[in-house]
């Protein structure tokens, strides 16, 4: 196995946006080449994982530098199971691209910075250097800044505006931090890094450094003090590209945690965990709450990812082998669900002349389509954690995971909230499938396909019914993290 | 020098967060960007690495016979490409709203309501 193979995930959706470009006049190329970069890309993840597996840590270098003064690609467990979430979740939502009727998306710019977005996310969790991973975030940010801006829904302007200011702030964190970390140790290898914290080195600045990252992440997964932003971007985003958003970008914010927790300040890390269930409680409960009295269909699943991104940050913030691959289990399986979920929410709203997805205009609208509105409940059981589906795994390991940890007061907090996730989705699914359609309502004869969606919901079922895999590759990756000088060894080698 | 650079970094912080904060949004753009540039004072001053001189002049004021850190001036580099263009962007966006909305206020811009 070579260890190339690592550049297949970040270079072939790159590759293709260059080639998507100088396809620009020719949109069905444009498509066919975005869907098989975006194939090509998951099948490459895959075997970086299976490979991952087997052999344990490997790594790339970039031109030939050696680390720690050439930039590495890493692949560890942690950075492969995220990267082969991401990878699926971008192919599903190429495909969904081919049969999207919205405007923006035949706009000639759009698949090239689908797939840099895809790029983006990707290098972000390969790479092994913190200052590769600031460009990589930004290439993310800058390519969902414009798809939301050219996007059908005219308020896509103004959204993309506050979210470049915002994303500008987290930035300005992301740098100072860098500058902070360099000016400490004089290296912005992770690995070399987490080796010489480990080593007892504790300059005041690494601190500062601490907090400013743990902002930036926050920031870009959109956790309670900064999450102002989300709702608003997440709804105003063509159909896929928001799907893209609310399920892996905030993602790469959760995966920066992890990292941070457990390779480089794992001596501060007990109070970042601290503040980490705080942070995580009021997301579950803002999030469930905002849903409940929203009235867009789409901006209820942005508010319902600001919770469940709650959970996630409970599961790291416990803090426990255990929790944390909960954690990495919640996140995959959200991923899944709530991109197939907001694709399918997408597909009704193309019903309607208008393109609403405000509930009092759909409302009925799902009437007739069997297929979608079994879809869609599936869907929203997984998302409220009932069997047989992946949602059910998740919260189970969760909650089981925290009562082994005899934290009875935050259990009952999670169970709680995850009533309400079910309270919110049986009356969404009411609204848009169960009640009378209005007279004045005049339905499209045909919609987005939703293909998409449906692998998505089917995988969502297989991970359900077959959980024991994916559960032991997540507590194998809390393995290789508890020990950090594997990655240190693996990356500086000695 | 290394206090005339804490007081250039801390000033022009200080600015672009002025600038940031106003309502319009040509302002707030400026503000944008003025604190990229501040960070990347911050990027330089990092690079003089034991923290006694600035990295291209020695005590003297004189071309210094110690190399400055090269790594921080790469890295200066890619965040001046990476700031321009997401500044270029964000002035592209104020002209096509600034024609939709027909305002540049802040304020006015809020439609956007859940």
């Amino acid at each position: 196995m070579s260890n190339s193979l690592l550049l297949g995930p970040i270079f072939i959706p790159l590759g293709g946006a260059a080639l998507g470009i100088l396809l620009a006049r020719n949109r069905t190329y444009q498509q066919i080449i975005g869907l098989i970069c975006g194939v090509l890309a998951w099948v490459c993840s895959v075997a970086v994982l299976l490979a991952n597996l087997s052999e344990g840590i490997f790594t790339y270098n970039l031109g030939g530098w050696v680390p720690p003064y050439g930039i590495v690609l890493v692949a560890d467990l942690l950075a492969s199971i995220f990267a082969v979430m991401a990878t699926t979740v971008m192919a599903a939502g190429i495909l969904y691209v081919l049969g999207c009727r919205d405007k923006s998306v035949s706009a000639p710019a759009f698949m090239p910075l689908f797939l840099c977005m895809a790029a983006g996310l990707n290098g972000a969790l390969y790479t092994g250097d913190i200052f590769t991973m600031f460009v990589f975030i930004e290439l993310m940010v800058i390519a969902s800044v414009i798809l939301v801006a050219i996007s059908d829904n005219r308020l896509g302007m103004e959204a993309a505006i506050k979210y470049l200011f915002i994303s500008a702030m987290g930035t300005l964190f992301l740098l100072t931090g860098i500058a902070a970390l360099y000016a400490s140790f004089g290296t912005l290898n992770m690995a070399d890094i987490a080796r010489l914290l480990a080593s007892g080195e504790r300059p005041v600045l690494a601190q500062a450094a601490a907090v400013m990252l743990m902002c930036a992440f926050l920031l870009k997964s959109a956790v309670f003090p900064f999450h102002f932003w989300q709702p608003d971007f997440h709804t105003t985003a063509p159909t896929p590209v928001g799907a893209m958003l609310s399920s892996i970008i905030v993602k790469a914010g959760v995966y920066g945690l992890i990292r941070m927790t457990t390779l480089m300040f794992t001596a501060e890390a007990p109070l970042i965990h601290d503040l980490l269930v705080v942070l995580g409680l009021i997301g579950i409960f803002f999030g469930s709450l905002g849903a409940l009295r929203t009235y867009d269909a789409k901006r209820l699943l942005a508010y319902s990812t600001f919770g469940q991104i709650g959970f996630i940050l409970v599961g790291i913030g416990w803090g426990s082998p255990a929790t944390l691959a909960a954690a990495i289990i919640y996140a995959v399986n959200h991923s899944f669900i709530k991109s197939s979920l907001l694709m399918l929410t997408g597909t009704i709203s193309s019903r309607t002349s208008a393109k609403t997805s405000r509930l009092s205009e759909i409302g009925g609208v799902g009437n007739t389509l069997g297929f979608t509105s079994g879809l869609y409940f599936l869907g929203g059981l997984a998302l409220a954690g009932v069997p047989p589906l992946n949602g059910f795994i998740s919260k189970v390991t969760l909650i089981q995971s925290g009562i082994g940890l005899e934290e009875w007061l935050t259990v009952g907090l999670v169970v709680g909230a995850g009533v309400i996730t079910l309270m919110y989705m049986t009356r969404t699914w009411q609204l848009i499938f169960r009640q009378e359609r209005a007279e004045t309502v005049q339905l499209k004869p045909r919609g987005d396909s939703v293909l998409a969606p449906a692998l998505l919901i089917g995988l969502c079922l297989v991970l359900g019914l077959f959980a024991s895999p994916l559960i032991q590759v997540a507590l194998r990756a809390v393995e290789q993290m508890g020990d950090p000088s594997l990655y240190i060894r693996a990356v500086l080698g000695g | 020098m290394n206090t005339l650079f804490a007081l250039a970094t801390g000033l022009m912080f200080g600015m672009g967060i002025f600038q940031l904060l106003r309502r319009d949004l040509i302002k707030s753009a400026m503000g944008f960007y003025i604190l990229f540039t501040s960070i990347n004072f911050l990027f330089l001053a990092v690079g003089a690495y034991d923290g006694v001189i600035a990295p291209y002049v020695d005590a003297n004021n004189q071309t210094s016979s110690q190399p400055s850190d090269p790594l921080v001036q790469a890295l200066i580099l890619t965040a001046i490409v990476i700031s321009f263009g997401s500044y270029a962007l964000l002035l592209g966006l104020i002209a096509v709203s600034s024609r939709r909305f027909r305002t540049l206020d802040s304020d006015r811009i809020d439609q956007l309501k859940g």
